[in-house]
Formats: C-alpha cells, sequence, structure tokens
C-alpha cells in the first residue's frame, strides 16, 4: 500500500483529505507543520508529500528544501490557498502546485498520477 | 690850480648825482675830463663781456658813429697795455713803436703827439681805460693825475650803476618772460596755442624778428615746424645738428651763426635743442635780434641762456600735454567701460527675468543689437549639439530701429523686431569648418576680418550671410564650450574693435550661463513631472501590492475553512440515500462553496494581470529615469554609482514595470548599502537559444545576504526589512517572469550581491488592452508554461 503524508495545519483539511485518501487506498499520515513532517518523513519510507505553505514552526517551502535534500526522489505537492503564486513557485523544486479546493478530484488525479507504477 | 681842480671835481660830482640817464652823465664825464685837462680829445674803451678785447665805448666828441668800431685786444697798443698792467701809462709819437702800436688812433685822432692811458677800476673790479690824446707834447702834473684818478673812481662807480640797472633791467625782462609762459602755462590752452604763444613771448624778449619750433615727430621721427612767429628769413637748422654742449658755450648747448643772403643782408640765428629728461623732442631757433635803429644784431649769451630756459619750458609743456591726452584718453576708455558695464548690468538684470530659453535667447539678441546696447548690427546665437558633434543654429536678430525710443531695459524685453534665420544652419565641429567650429573647439574668441575670410567660414553658412569682418565668442560654462555667439555690422559697416570684442566675452560668459541654467531647470522641470508620475503609481502599485498582500491573506483564511466545508459536504452527499431530502441540502451547500471557491479565484488569481502597457524601450534610458528617482537615497548613504552600460536593442516591455523592478533592486541596493559603498550597474546583450535577451546587472557591496535567508529572499511573506511590505523582490520576480525573463542572485558573502534580470528583447505574449487580447507576433516560441 502506498504511504501518503499530508502536512497542513488546519485539522479539518488533515481529516478530509486523509478520509478521501484513505478511500482511494493508501495509507496516509498527517502532520501539523514541516517539523513534524520532517520527522515522518526520516523515520516512514513514503510515496508521496502533500505540503501547505503557510504552517507554524516550519513553513511548506523550508520543509520543501529539506525534504528534496533528503529524498530527492519523493514527490512533493504543494496544495495551497495562495493561487496567485502558482507561477513564482514554479521555479521553485516542487513537483506539484495545485490551488486548494473543496473538490478533490484535482488532487486524487495528481496523486494517482504519480503513484500508478 | 686848485680852483680849477675843485670845480671841476665840483662839476663831475654834479654830473654823478644828476638824475639824467647813465649814459648821458657817462659822456658828459668824459667830456669834463678833457676839459680839465684842456686836450684834444678824451676816449674810454671798456673792457668787454669776453675780457679779451677793450672797445670803444665814449668820446669827449660826442656819440661814436656806429661804423667807426675801434678795439684792441688785451696787451696790444696802448690801451691794451694799460688794460693789462693797470698802471697809468703816458707816450710820446715819437718813442719807438708807438705809432704802430696805436696806429688805429690815427682814424679818430690823425697826427697825434702825446697819448695817455689811466686805468678805470675800483675796489673790486676793473672796467676799461681812459685814453687821453694831444697833438702837443705835454706833461701831466701830479694834481692832475690825481685829480683823473678821483673823477676815474667817479667813471667807474657811474659804469657799475649803468651795469647794475642794465642787469636789473634784463632780470625784469627775464622775469615778464617767466611770468608771460608762466600764465600760457597754466592757462587751459590747446597744446598748439601754448606753444604758438611761447615761441611768440621768446621772440619778442630777446628782440629777434622771427623765432620757429621744430618738433620731432615721435612715431615717423620725421621734424616738421608745428609753430613760428615773424620773420623766417633762412631754413631751420636741424636739430640733429646742433651740438651737445660747447667750450664756449657756457654749459648751454646751442648752434650759432650767420648767412648773407641773395640782396647781401646778413641773418643772424641761435638754436637750441629741445631736450628734456630723454630723447631729443626738436628745436628752438630764433632769427635777426633788432636794434632800436632797424639793424640786426647777432646774439648774445644772455640770449642764449634764456632760449634754453624757454626750451625747457616748451619740453615740459609738451609733456603735460601729452600726459593731459594720455589722461584724456584714459578717462574716455574709462566712461566707455563704465558704459558698458552699465548695460550689461541692465541686460544681466533682464536676464533675470526669465528661465525660459527662448524668452533668454531674445533677450540675449536684443542685448547684442540694441542701439542702446552692445550695438551690433546682427547676432547669431548657436548651441553645440554634443550627439551629432556639430554647432547648430538657434536664432538671429538684425538690428531695427523700431525699439529707438525705448529705454533699455524694456527694449530688452520686447519681442525681437527683425529675426534672421539661422535655424537650419548646421556647422560640423572640425577644426577646418572656420571660426564658429575653432572658437567652440578652442574656448576662445576670434575677430575675423580681411584677406582670412574664405578660409575661415565656414561652408554651412549661407553666402548671404556675409560681412568684411565678424567677431565669434563661444559660450562658456565650467570649462565646457556650449555654443557660440556671432556678431558683425555689415549694415552700417562701422569698423569692429577689439574693446567691444572684450565687452562682448564678458557678455558672453553670462549668456553661456544663463542658456545653460535655463536648459537645466527645464530638464530639472521634466524630471520633477516624471518624478511626481512615477511616484504616484509608486504609491498605487505599493497601494495594490498592499491590497493584493491584504487579500491573499484573507483568501488564505477563507480558503481553508471553504474547502472543509465543501470536501465534507461532498462526503455527506456520498452518505445520503438519493431520495432523502438532506441530499438536496447537502448539494445546495456544495454549490455555494464551489461559488465562493471561483469567486476567489477570478479576484485573486489574476491580480495586476490586466495592467501591463507593452511597447519598444531603451533599457538603459529605464536604468538612468529610475536612477534619478533614488538619487537622492543613494546619496544620502553616500553610495557611489558606477555605470557600465552597452548600447543595447530595444526592449519590448512594460516601462513602468521594468522600472519598478529596478527601483525595488536599488532600494534593497540602498539598505544594504546604508553605511555607504558602491553601486555598480551593467548591462550588455545576452545571446541564447531561442533568442536575444539583455541584461542587467545590479551588484552592491553590502556584504552579500546571510545564506540562512538567501532561499527566502523572493518569498512574498519573508522580509528583514523592519519596515514596507516584504514584497520588493517577490513583485520584481513576478514582473520579470511576467516579461518571460529571469531573475538571478549572485550572493558572494561578505562582499555583497548581485541581481542579475534577463529580459528578451521582444517575445510572443498577449496583451490585454481595453479588455481585448492582442497578440504580438514574434520569433521567439513561448517558453514552458508562458501561455496564459
Amino acid at each position: 500500500m502506498k504511504k501518503i503524508l499530508v502536512a497542513d495545519d488546519e485539522m479539518s483539511i488533515r481529516l478530509l483529505y486523509s478520509e478521501e485518501l484513505k478511500e482511494e487506498g493508501y495509507e496516509v499520515y498527517l502532520a501539523a507543520n514541516g517539523r513534524e513532517a520532517l520527522e515522518i518523513v526520516d523515520t516512514i519510507p513514503l510515496d508521496l508529500v502533500i505540503l501547505d505553505i503557510k504552517m507554524p514552526e516550519m513553513d511548506g517551502i523550508e520543509a520543501l528544501r529539506q525534504i528534496k535534500e533528503r529524498r530527492p526522489d519523493l514527490p512533493v505537492v504543494l496544495s495551497t490557498a495562495y493561487g496567485e503564486y502558482r507561477q513564482d513557485f514554479a521555479t521553485w523544486a516542487s513537483d506539484e502546485y495545485l490551488v486548494k479546493s473543496s473538490d478533490l478530484d484535482d488532487l486524487k488525479s495528481t496523486v494517482k498520477r504519480y503513484l500508478k507504477e | 690850480m686848485a680852483t680849477e681842480r675843485i670845480a671841476f671835481l665840483t662839476q663831475m660830482v654834479e654830473v654823478l648825482t644828476s638824475t639824467v640817464s647813465f649814459g648821458e652823465r657817462l659822456n658828459n664825464m668824459v667830456h669834463l675830463l678833457a676839459r680839465y685837462l684842456k686836450v684834444d680829445l678824451t676816449l674810454y674803451f671798456g673792457l668787454d663781456k669776453g675780457k679779451e678785447t677793450l672797445v670803444l665805448n665814449l668820446s669827449s666828441q660826442g656819440p661814436v658813429p656806429p661804423h667807426l668800431r675801434l678795439e684792441f685786444p688785451l696787451g696790444q697798443g696802448l690801451v691794451g697795455e694799460v688794460a693789462s698792467t693797470g698802471k697809468i701809462t703816458i707816450v710820446q709819437r715819437s718813442q719807438p713803436g708807438v705809432l704802430a702800436a696805436n696806429q688805429d688812433l690815427e682814424k679818430l685822432h690823425p697826427a697825434f703827439v702825446t697819448l695817455a692811458g689811466f686805468p678805470v677800476a675800483d675796489d673790486n673790479f676793473f672796467y676799461g681805460v681812459l685814453l687821453v690824446a694831444d697833438r702837443q707834447e705835454r706833461q701831466f702834473t701830479p694834481g692832475e693825475r690825481q685829480s683823473v684818478q678821483v673823477a676815474n673812481l667817479m667813471l667807474a662807480g657811474t659804469l657799475r650803476q649803468a651795469l647794475l640797472q642794465e642787469e636789473a633791467k634784463k632780470r625784469i625782462a627775464e622775469l615778464s618772460v617767466l611770468f608771460e609762459v608762466g600764465k600760457a602755462l597754466s592757462s587751459t590752452v590747446e597744446l598748439d596755442e601754448l606753444l604758438e604763444r611761447i615761441v611768440t613771448t621768446t621772440a619778442k624778449v630777446i628782440t629777434a624778428r622771427g623765432a620757429a619750433l621744430q618738433i620731432i615727430d615721435r612715431t615717423t621721427n620725421e621734424v616738421r615746424v608745428s609753430s613760428q612767429y615773424g620773420q623766417i628769413p633762412l631754413a631751420c637748422p636741424s636739430p640733429a645738428a646742433i651740438p651737445a654742449t660747447t667750450a664756449t658755450s657756457g654749459g648751454v648747448p646751442h648752434l650759432q651763426g650767420q648767412e648773407i643772403n641773395a640782396e647781401g643782408q646778413t641773418h643772424y640765428f641761435l638754436a637750441v635743442p629741445l631736450t628734456f629728461k630723454g630723447p631729443l623732442q626738436g628745436a628752438l631757433c630764433v632769427y635777426d635780434k633788432f636794434a632800436p635803429n632797424g639793424d640786426y644784431l647777432p646774439f648774445d649769451p644772455e640770449n642764449r641762456q634764456l632760449l634754453y630756459t624757454m626750451a625747457g619750458l616748451i619740453v615740459n609743456a609738451i609733456e603735460n600735454a601729452l600726459t593731459f591726452k594720455q589722461v584724456e584718453s584714459l578717462a574716455a576708455r574709462n566712461e566707455r567701460m563704465v558704459r558698458n558695464l552699465t548695460v550689461l548690468q541692465v541686460i544681466s538684470r533682464a536676464l533675470l527675468t526669465t528661465v525660459q530659453e527662448d524668452r533668454l535667447l531674445e533677450i540675449i539678441l536684443q542685448g547684442l543689437t540694441l542701439e542702446r546696447g552692445l550695438g551690433f548690427d546682427r547676432a547669431v546665437v548657436l548651441m553645440l549639439d554634443e550627439a551629432n558633434q556639430e554647432l547648430k543654429g538657434i536664432k538671429g536678430a538684425q538690428h531695427s530701429p523700431k525699439l529707438h525710443g525705448l529705454p533699455l531695459f524694456e527694449a530688452l524685453l520686447a519681442p525681437l523686431a527683425e529675426e534672421v534665420k539661422v535655424e537650419d544652419w548646421r556647422i560640423p565641429l572640425r577644426p577646418d569648418q572656420g571660426a564658429l567650429a575653432l572658437t567652440v573647439l578652442q574656448k576662445r574668441p576670434y575677430h575675423v576680418q580681411g584677406p582670412v575670410l574664405e578660409s575661415s567660414r565656414s561652408t554651412a553658412i549661407p553666402p548671404e550671410f556675409t560681412a568684411p569682418e565678424f567677431f565669434v565668442v563661444p559660450l562658456v560654462v565650467k570649462d565646457r564650450a556650449t555654443g557660440a555667439l556671432m556678431v558683425d555690422n555689415r549694415t552700417t559697416g562701422r569698423p569692429l574693435e577689439e574693446e567691444p570684442l572684450h565687452v562682448l566675452e564678458m557678455f558672453s560668459t553670462q549668456a553661456g550661463l544663463v542658456l545653460e541654467n535655463a536648459h537645466l531647470y527645464s530638464t530639472i522641470e521634466a524630471n520633477n513631472r516624471e518624478l511626481l508620475l512615477i511616484r504616484e503609481r509608486m504609491l498605487e502599485s505599493d497601494r495594490l501590492a498592499a491590497l493584493s498582500s491584504l487579500a491573499s491573506g484573507m483568501a488564505h483564511e477563507i480558503r481553508n475553512p471553504l474547502v472543509s466545508i465543501g470536501g465534507f459536504a461532498r462526503r455527506i452527499s456520498k452518505l445520503v440515500d438519493e431520495d432523502s431530502p438532506l441530499r438536496g441540502y447537502v448539494e445546495v451547500i456544495q454549490e455555494e462553496v464551489s461559488r465562493l471557491e471561483k469567486l476567489l479565484r477570478e479576484i485573486l488569481d489574476f491580480t495586476g494581470e490586466n495592467l501591463s502597457f507593452y511597447a519598444d524601450h531603451d533599457l538603459n534610458k529605464l536604468l538612468e529615469d529610475t536612477l534619478l528617482l533614488v538619487q537622492r537615497d543613494l546619496e544620502a548613504c553616500g553610495i557611489k554609482v558606477v555605470k557600465e552600460l552597452s548600447a543595447l536593442p530595444r526592449l519590448h516591455c512594460d516601462d513602468r514595470q521594468i522600472k519598478q523592478v529596478l527601483y525595488n533592486l536599488f532600494q534593497n541596493a540602498c539598505q544594504a548599502m546604508h553605511q555607504g559603498g558602491a553601486l555598480t550597474i551593467r548591462t550588455y546583450p545576452v545571446e541564447k537559444e531561442d533568442g536575444i535577451y539583455e541584461a542587467v546587472a545590479i551588484t552592491d557591496t553590502g556584504g552579500g545576504i546571510p545564506l540562512e535567508v538567501l532561499h527566502n529572499i523572493f518569498n512574498p511573506f519573508f522580509s528583514t526589512k523592519d519596515y514596507g511590505t516584504g514584497l520588493g523582490l517577490a513583485i520584481a520576480q513576478r514582473i520579470v517572469s511576467r516579461h518571460y525573463g529571469q531573475v538571478e542572485v549572485n550572493n558572494e558573502l561578505g562582499k555583497g550581491v548581485t541581481f542579475i534580470v534577463t529580459l528578451p528583447v521582444a517575445k510572443y505574449c498577449l496583451v490585454k488592452q481595453g479588455g481585448q487580447g492582442v497578440a504580438l507576433a514574434s520569433t521567439l516560441k513561448a517558453p514552458k508554461g508562458g501561455g496564459r
């Protein structure tokens, strides 16, 4: 079973994402900030990470940098409320940049694309 | 005997104390002596002034006829012997040698037998000899001798008195001459008239029939007779022919002589040189002294002395007059200078009334061509076009009598009455292009005249604009020539003098300065306008950025709950039966959330995109413009700006946005170097596979960005600044990427940072204008992610 980490400071978002992704058949781990996310990356052989950007303690940008340092092969999908920076963030090292939406089809199809094998 | 003696002496005393003239007294005395001694003849021989000859002056037989000139040199004849020995001597005709030695006396008294000589002298002075002649052989008693000696003392006394009187008369005459001359000198008459008076007075005092004054012209060395009086019977002797001093002249240099003319008339002349503290200046010459009876006489030493004194006075007068003339010309020059300075001052006042270049040009041209101004016929102002290295005609004018009655200040401010068309003059700035090009190249004035005219006139000046001579002066500001003034007097043909050239030079300095100031003023004004505009735009974009930042924050805050609400609503709808009434409620929640999310996307995700105005711009110019905006900050921080700008093709961009990028980068550099440093700005073209780019590299010496924050500098939520939105670099990057360019950072810790902005010269892009999409063709392919 593929292992996915969802990092978001909003508990409701974490809950929503994990319910939906579990339904799709993935094993889901949760983190409330960048630091927690890094701990999980270090201990679990993850297949994909979904990162929020604005989080307390350590934000998604810093977490993204450190994740890519440790596991350059691990796909990271940024999921943020900031749609207007899509282009700027595209130059960064994330694999995907998604604007959060209540319709999770985009997210689920992106995840599926990275994990289809 | 004794009675006779007493009677004789009494008569002598009576004559001595009488009031008749000295000549009369002396005649009477000689006559009395002859009577008393009962001899045929008594004669008085006076020692002449040269003290070498004894001349017959008086005779007991009445006045000596003028043609009878009888004289004995000292030691010759009885008279000469008595004069040299000073003793009474008596000889007889029969004695050997007496007749031969005194032969001359035969003319007066033939067949004399006895001759007796008595010295006439007093305690101090020897005057002459009293000679007694008789046809009888006779002796003189001691009484007679004693009486003659006493009578001779009286004779000597009378002679002395006569001499003194003569002396006194001469002194008076001399004094009156000096008085006359002094009067003439102290009067303010013209030099010529003054010399005339001196010459006339001299002639009159010396009793000469004529006098002439010759002056050597100092420039041509020619001798000319400047004034004369009476009759000039002989040619004037050349001043150079007068010997300096002669042994017999008594220290007075002179030339004296006589000539006999065709009618056998003898003419005398006396000339003295005019020298006084310097070289020979001329000669003063008198002719023919005349005796009361009308005869001509030679001039005596007193005349020489007097003439020499007069010559000195004349020289003085000439020198005074020359000095006066110099003073007069200096005063006239001063007066002209004062006038010119006054004119310049009035023009300067008029120039201060405006900063408008057009108005200044008119005032300058009025100043040059107005009668009451500098008074030239025509004037042209030319300015240097540095880019094309040529002089351009700006404005020309010519003198017009229309403004004649107006005061200068008012006339200066009046519109030009007659313009000269010079706007199409183009004179290349090369030494072979004539005086105008030269005056600017060499920063010195030229006075062009005569035969050099053709070679010194540029072919760029129309041939109808010719004048026999003209002035050109450069307009120099801070040692840099900015243009030139050209003036001439073609209409009136008045010659141009050196003095107005100096005035023109003074004027050009001021004209150059005010024109430069006007130019600077208009540049500053334009910059100011642009600055205000840019400031407004900056404020606007700052406001937009702040608003955008606020909106982003809100979006974040709203989006998250919306995602949860919508997401869970979707989950609920999956769990609720198809026909349950709850299903409808959940779908309403779902749809409303979708609508809100769509709204957020539309409003927020495209912020700022519809504000672009693309056109072709010069990146270097944009840089310079933006530098002006931060110049004050740079100066305040003590930052030196080094520019290395290469020529670049024109850039297709939104100039305001690119200026914003540069502004933000400059601001960053400023903040990094608030303790001072160097800001190096380099522009250069870059060739890439997909086309031509141009790059601007901005390097500061602010020590670089600490590694721990380096990765965050483009993060819109990151700032090390205490104020501002912190969006500077994020916005810059957004703008650059919108132009399909990129921002690179070259960080050298401890040294500084270089931001390199690379922009494509042109790129396929969509520009929203008035809501309509317009596609711009380009040779470049759209980069990945560039399509919208």
